[in-house]
């Protein structure tokens, strides 16, 4: 599966089709890309902001930074680019109905699309530069312009944004250079359960409108059209880099922007409130703050009370005083605890000592120490370090508040026990007897290791030979013997020697000749001979000792149905090519 | 911290080792090495596996609570439920108990393995003398020494008869 996106359109087409097969496809082809680029566009130009339907402050702050009539401008552009595609589309629809073939309906979608793209490619800086509106617009700081507000104007470097982020939770740059706040800035603060607005302005220069740039004229239009508390800052050590003089001129200059606004006025003036402040030891800030919020709701509650809208409400307020019965005093009643919590607040004194105040007073040997809060029967043992393993085993599975008693009880038990014996070692002392059978055991297992080891160690060349067919040394008979008790001295008359002495001096052995018959043998010699199986057989008992010998190593053989000792054959009494398989025709008859 | 059990072999499993497994039912399994875990993913019995502990004490190879009805030593180690505040002289006894308890409990265990283990000795003594009576004459033959009493008797019995011979009777 490809990974990018599946076409919206159908994407097969041939040309012995129908058509009227033909020339739809292809006019939807079109038709959608023609609607792509209008919905784009659409939302693009409902989503801008009309300058003529927002609050004028921000109408003129848009003016200020993006030049109203370039914005208006981009936006038209993209308005008749929009048309233009749709009327391209149109036209090369109803074209489309006269298309006679695939070739000739696929070269007018071609020329369609090709139109729309290059319509759209002419518009590449409109939309470039209403890419970097969006972009700036986005950063813009949320200002309300119909709260309670607090506007901070005055030349650039005297402290406006110090203050602003003393008063607020805002973090506005501070830097000894002129023109550090290069835009508008908001701060949040609470005053009397109310939220205030701050706004911080970039500093303004002496100078007249026409010549303002755009930052300091952000700065103007705050200050125009914002309903606000103006505090206008002054830098009385001159370290801004100009005089109080210069400062009071600018502050005149200004003068007519306030219409309707309520001033105060950080340092000296006529007529206007003056309070010291510094930001560095932070005195006066809090008063500053105090006086301008203070007036600022004063001065809109008056608007408020002044305008239409009061009598709506005023009218279905209604303030009800009840009526004294007797003389008796009934103030309100506050309880204690509500008393205490709002001095305590007004003090902001803790009332008990924290972790906290603990581990800043003793620092660096501070020591988080839980266990003093635990509450135990000894307050002596909170401290104690308790054992929890012992030997594989826990200790909280023996934890038992009878186990005194069980264990004497166990105790008892045992000794109990011992005293009946129980744990007395028993090994019996064991006869001779008994010592000399487990001896001689033990001789016995090793002989017999010893001769299995040596039967293993046999090499077995050729077929078994019976036992009388190898020579038995007369040296090893005697030992062997000797090992097993019998006395073996002077046997040289025992009959076993004599046989040996007789044999040697018979002549060496006979080469048997197994392939020439023995046509030299005399019938006496033939005669002499005894069988086979009565050869080497001194009695009876010795020959059916052979033959039940003969009979026994037969008998694997004979289980085996093997003709001989060498028959290896395997037979293949299940084949395969007879039972595997399915059960086809015939073929089963002749399993 | 706890010294666990291996849930198939009934070993210690100490902090820091082993695997728990934790199912469906939200029953929790521990192991103390991969072997235990790879036998209980082959769904293996620990009853029936013959190392495991599990297995001796099902098999009456060890001493259990059952096999010995007054045996206490094993009540004492008991996983328990409602934990008891800290209480010093509390703690002290229940140390000093418990290796007094451990003692006990080592030697009942031990001699339990040993009756167990008597009628070994037994059947080894059974197994000797059998040994002996049949294949003796590995290492010895029947007519070891016999031999030589042969012609003694046969010495004597001479001398009698020369001694008949030679007595007065005639």
């Amino acid at each position: 599966m490809s990974s990018f996106n599946f076409r919206k359109t159908p994407t097969v087409i041939h040309k012995h089709y129908q058509i009227h097969r033909i020339r739809h496809f292809y006019m939807r082809k079109v038709k959608f890309t023609q609607q792509n680029y209008h919905d784009r566009l659409t939302q693009i130009l409902t989503d801008f902001p009309k300058l003529d339907d927002i609050h004028p402050f921000y109408a003129d702050l848009m003016n200020v930074l993006y030049d109203k009539d370039h914005y208006k401008l981009a936006l038209g552009q993209l308005n008749i680019a929009k048309n233009l595609i749709d009327n391209v589309a149109k036209d090369y629809v109803r074209l489309m109905k006269y298309g006679d073939s695939l070739y000739r309906c696929k070269q007018l979608k071609r020329a369609a699309l090709g139109r729309m793209c290059t319509i759209l490619k002419r518009q590449k800086s409109s939309l470039e530069y209403l890419e970097q509106v969006r972009q700036h617009l986005s950063r813009l700081p949320s200002i309300d312009p119909n709260t309670r507000t607090l506007l901070l104007c005055g030349y650039p470097n005297v402290g406006k944004s110090s203050f602003i982020n003393k008063v607020t939770r805002a973090d506005v740059d501070v830097q000894p250079y002129a023109f550090t706040t290069k835009s508008l800035f908001v701060g949040h603060m609470d005053y009397r359960y109310l939220r205030w607005q701050v706004v911080d302005t970039p500093g303004i220069l002496d100078h007249p409108l026409e010549d303002r740039n755009t930052i300091e004229m952000q700065a103007i239009t705050a200050l125009a059209h914002l309903r606000a508390a103006v505090l206008y800052v002054m830098d009385a050590s001159e370290q801004c880099g100009h005089t109080l003089q210069e400062q009071l001129e600018l502050f005149s200059n200004i003068r007519p922007l306030f219409a309707n606004k309520k001033i105060f006025a950080d340092l000296s003036a006529e007529g206007i409130q003056v309070i010291e402040t510094s930001t560095l030891t932070e005195e006066g800030v809090m008063q500053v703050k105090a006086e301008a919020c203070d007036q600022l709701l004063a001065h809109r509650v008056n608007t408020k009370m002044k305008g239409k809208k009061v009598h709506d409400v005023l009218n279905r307020l209604h303030l009800a005083m009840p009526a004294k019965r007797d003389e008796k005093e009934r103030p309100p009643f506050i309880p204690e605890g509500a008393a205490m919590r709002r001095k305590a607040m007004e003090v902001d004194a803790p009332k008990r000592k924290l972790e906290r105040d603990l581990e800043v007073e003793l620092g660096d040997d501070y020591v988080l120490d839980l266990q003093k809060y635990w509450d135990l029967m000894n307050e002596d043992e909170k401290h104690d370090k308790i054992p929890e393993v012992w030997e594989g085993h826990n200790i909280a599975d023996y934890i038992d508040p009878d186990i005194m008693k069980k264990l004497e009880e166990l105790e008892k038990e045992e000794e109990l026990k011992e005293r009946a014996g129980e744990y007395d070692s028993d090994d019996e002392s064991e006869d001779e007897e008994m010592q000399e059978i487990r001896v001689l055991a033990k001789q016995i297992r090793e002989k017999k290791q010893l001769l299995v080891m040596e039967s293993k160690e046999k090499d077995v060349h050729g077929p078994r030979m019976p036992r009388t067919a190898t020579k038995v040394e007369r040296k090893q008979l005697e030992k062997e013997m000797g090992n097993l008790g019998l006395d073996m001295s002077d046997k040289d008359d025992s009959h076993y020697a004599q046989q040996a002495r007789r044999s040697r001096s018979v002549a060496v052995k006979r080469k048997r000749e197994s392939s020439a018959p023995p046509t030299s043998r005399t019938r006496s010699q033939s005669a002499s001979r005894p069988p086979r199986d009565q050869l080497g057989l001194r009695d009876p008992k010795m020959a059916k000792k052979a033959k039940k010998m003969m009979k026994n190593s037969q008998k694997g053989m004979n289980r085996q149905g093997r003709k001989g000792e060498s028959d290896r054959h395997v037979f293949d009494l299940k084949p395969k090519h007879l039972l595997a398989g399915k059960r086809k025709s015939g073929t089963t008859d002749r399993r | 911290m706890r010294i666990e059990k291996c849930y198939f072999c009934s070993g210690p499993v100490y902090p820091g080792h082993g695997v728990m497994f934790v199912r469906n039912d939200c029953k929790t399994f521990r192991f103390c090495k991969s072997k235990c875990h790879k036998n209980f993913k082959k769904k293996r019995n620990p009853r029936k596996t013959r190392w495991t502990k599990a297995f001796r004490k099902a098999s009456g190879k060890e001493l259990t609570v059952v096999s010995w009805l007054f045996d206490n030593s094993l009540e004492f180690e008991k996983r328990r439920n409602i934990p008891v505040k800290y209480n010093r002289q509390l703690w002290d006894k229940t140390v000093e108990a418990m290796k007094k308890v451990e003692e006990i409990k080592q030697k009942r265990q031990a001699r339990f393995i040993m009756n167990r283990l008597k009628k070994g000795k037994q059947l080894e003594k059974e197994e000797a003398i059998n040994e002996v009576k049949k294949n003796i004459h590995l290492i010895k033959a029947p007519h070891a020494g016999k031999a030589k009493q042969m012609e003694d008797k046969m010495v004597q019995k001479l001398q009698e008869d020369v001694e008949m011979g030679d007595s007065p009777g005639w």
